[in-house]
């Protein structure tokens, strides 16, 4: 997509303007800081373009409608913070199990549990791969600019509707709350690329929802239209009706990872940037890559060629271009603001484990000194 | 121009983070790079808050002010004062509500601090205690000279409604000229 609009905004509002842009036509949650204001602004946006806003008793009642508006065959979205995709776990889990479309903002904030309501971090990024119980493969993309913020919104809704599953949108407070200038999509270009969710057109009587390719998914369509199907949580057959049988329940799960799997090219997204005549790569994501951006132009000034490799699709990951690059540099960092949660994804694909790692976690932003200290001790 | 890095600093409730959001959006409209964040803690009234301005010709990548390099600050509550002072950068400006910041003589030593009565002109003169986020963008940008007044009066006018106009072209008025005043002054030694 060109970036020919210029919007002054703040992250969590173009998170709700790129919703509206891109179709939802609905939106159930229940406020939460510092998610708040995407629910906010898109209870302004929706109803002045015939769509519906809800704010429901609490955060899993919230999923739960929008998840309903899904299966109805519309657009939807939800937005919140890490303590509300726990208590949406169990419906996130229904939606992937039942090929319910859907998107999910996630602004995060300090954790475990209420943890820092108003202060940064992005210790959700494991949680993102798996909320909830049960197997399956999660996507989950990751805005790094305030742009991104909208740009990546646009993307999960075509994602949504091409995987038929929940997609989350991570955000952070920093990114959500900080206000500035983005370079946008027109509307036009945003409305002309949306690619809405397979249809079946033939004989009700031939359709089978759940009876697809093994590395595609399910074709559910919109409700009211003549064509019968049944939702569940459980193990469920061609029709979507409850079955232990033992070959449709393997196929079922093995399906749920090929419709990922078999489509990466599809949905891994990454920036490079100042990788190719780098000695030392740095490995960040969401508003942590701003400060990595900055570290490395200082240290570059200063005669040390660092480069930022950014994964803005973090499930599943870019596996094929992090162990290229784990072999081509001696030196890696990773940095984020949590414990090492992507770390860990990093050493898997580089299939080393001698990978350094800057971490925080007491709410309070990594700022380029922290980083170009850091990479100064390599 | 080299960038302006500018931090407001009060308690939650002040309603300072406004005059971050029109110094933002009134440089980007002069063509310009204007960020704004702020931070503030779980406490919805009295929790200290900050706001980062930066402005700047290039593209501003890191979002937050780095702590020495702040040219300019404003503060209207002495706890989040003490707290974030020392992000000025050595010889930098401050403006204080005297009647609730309370500097030392070292802090008047090493930065040139004014003292203007913020809360009290809004309030008093102004008329509307919501108008001290204006007062300070008038102050903020008659001492540091960061951007044509008339692109900043402009994109103020088109965030707040419609009638208030008048109170806060008032409120820009009044800041300007108690800035002025206070310039010519000097710096509270």
């Amino acid at each position: 997509m060109s970036a020919t609009r210029e919007i002054i905004s703040s992250g969590n509002d173009l998170a709700a303007i790129a919703a509206v842009d891109a179709g939802c036509m609905f939106f159930g949650g229940y406020p939460i800081t510092p998610s708040s204001e995407v629910m906010h602004t898109i209870s302004d946006l929706l109803p002045k373009v015939g769509g519906t806003a809800i704010q429901m008793e609490d955060e899993i009642a919230g999923v739960a409608a929008a998840i309903g508006a899904g299966m109805a065959g519309v657009r939807t979205l939800t937005a919140t913070s890490g303590p509300g995709i726990s208590l949406k776990a169990e419906n996130l889990g229904l939606a992937q199990m039942a090929e319910v479309p859907l998107v999910v903002v996630n602004v995060m904030r300090g954790g475990p549990s209420t943890g820092l309501p108003t202060r940064v971090s992005q210790g959700d990024v494991a949680q993102a791969k798996n909320p909830s119980h049960g197997d399956y493969k999660s996507i989950t993309v990751c805005a790094g600019t305030l742009a991104e913020c909208y740009t990546e919104t646009v993307r999960a809704f075509n994602l949504a509707d091409r995987f038929m599953q929940p997609v989350f949108v991570l955000l952070d407070e920093t990114l959500g709350h900080m206000h500035g200038k983005a370079m946008l999509p027109t509307v036009e270009e945003v409305k002309a690329g949306i690619k809405p969710r397979k249809k079946f057109e033939g004989d009700p009587a031939d359709y089978k929802p759940y009876g697809v390719a093994q590395d595609e998914p399910a074709v559910l369509n919109p409700m009211f239209e003549g064509y019968r199907y049944h939702f569940t949580g459980l193990h469920h057959d061609a029709m979507g009706f409850p079955t232990e049988e033992i070959e449709t329940c393997r196929k079922l799960i093995d399906r749920l990872f090929k419709k990922v799997d078999a489509h990466r090219d599809e949905i891994e997204s990454n920036e490079e940037y100042m990788v190719d005549d780098a000695e030392i790569l740095l490995i960040g994501y969401g508003s942590a890559s701003l400060a990595i951006k900055e570290a490395v132009n200082v240290l570059r000034e200063q005669g040390i060629k660092a480069g930022l490799f950014r994964p803005i699709t973090l499930w599943p990951s870019p596996e094929e271009r992090m162990f290229e690059l784990g072999q081509k540099f001696d030196k890696v960092l990773v940095v984020e603001l949590n414990q090492g949660q992507y770390l860990e994804e990093v050493q898997r694909c580089m299939g080393r484990r001698d990978i350094e790692k800057l971490t925080k976690t007491n709410g309070r932003p990594f700022s380029p000194a922290d980083i170009i200290e850091k990479v100064k001790e390599l | 121009m080299s960038r302006i890095v500018m931090r407001f600093t009060g308690v939650g409730g002040q309603g300072v983070l406004l005059a971050g959001e029109i110094f933002a959006a009134a440089k980007i409209k002069d063509g310009g790079y204007g960020v704004k964040t702020a931070t503030y803690t779980s406490q919805v009234r009295g929790g200290p808050t900050v706001v980062d301005i930066q402005l700047d010709d290039k593209e501003i990548w890191y979002p937050y002010a780095i702590d020495g390099q702040i040219n300019f600050m404003l503060s209207v509550a002495d706890k989040s004062y003490q707290l974030f002072k020392n992000g000025v950068a050595e010889g930098g400006t401050m403006v204080i509500e005297p009647n609730l910041v309370h500097p030392t003589t070292e802090d008047k030593q090493k930065w040139n601090i004014y003292e203007i009565p913020i809360i009290t002109i809004a309030k008093e003169e102004v008329g509307n205690v919501i108008t001290q986020s204006v007062v300070a963008l008038a102050i903020a940008n008659t001492m540091t000279k960061a951007l044509d007044e008339d692109v900043l009066i402009e994109t103020m006018l088109s965030k707040v409604p419609k009638k208030v106009h008048e109170a806060n072209l008032k409120a820009y008025e009044l800041g300007k000229k108690y800035a002025l005043e206070a310039l010519e002054k000097g710096p509270s030694k």
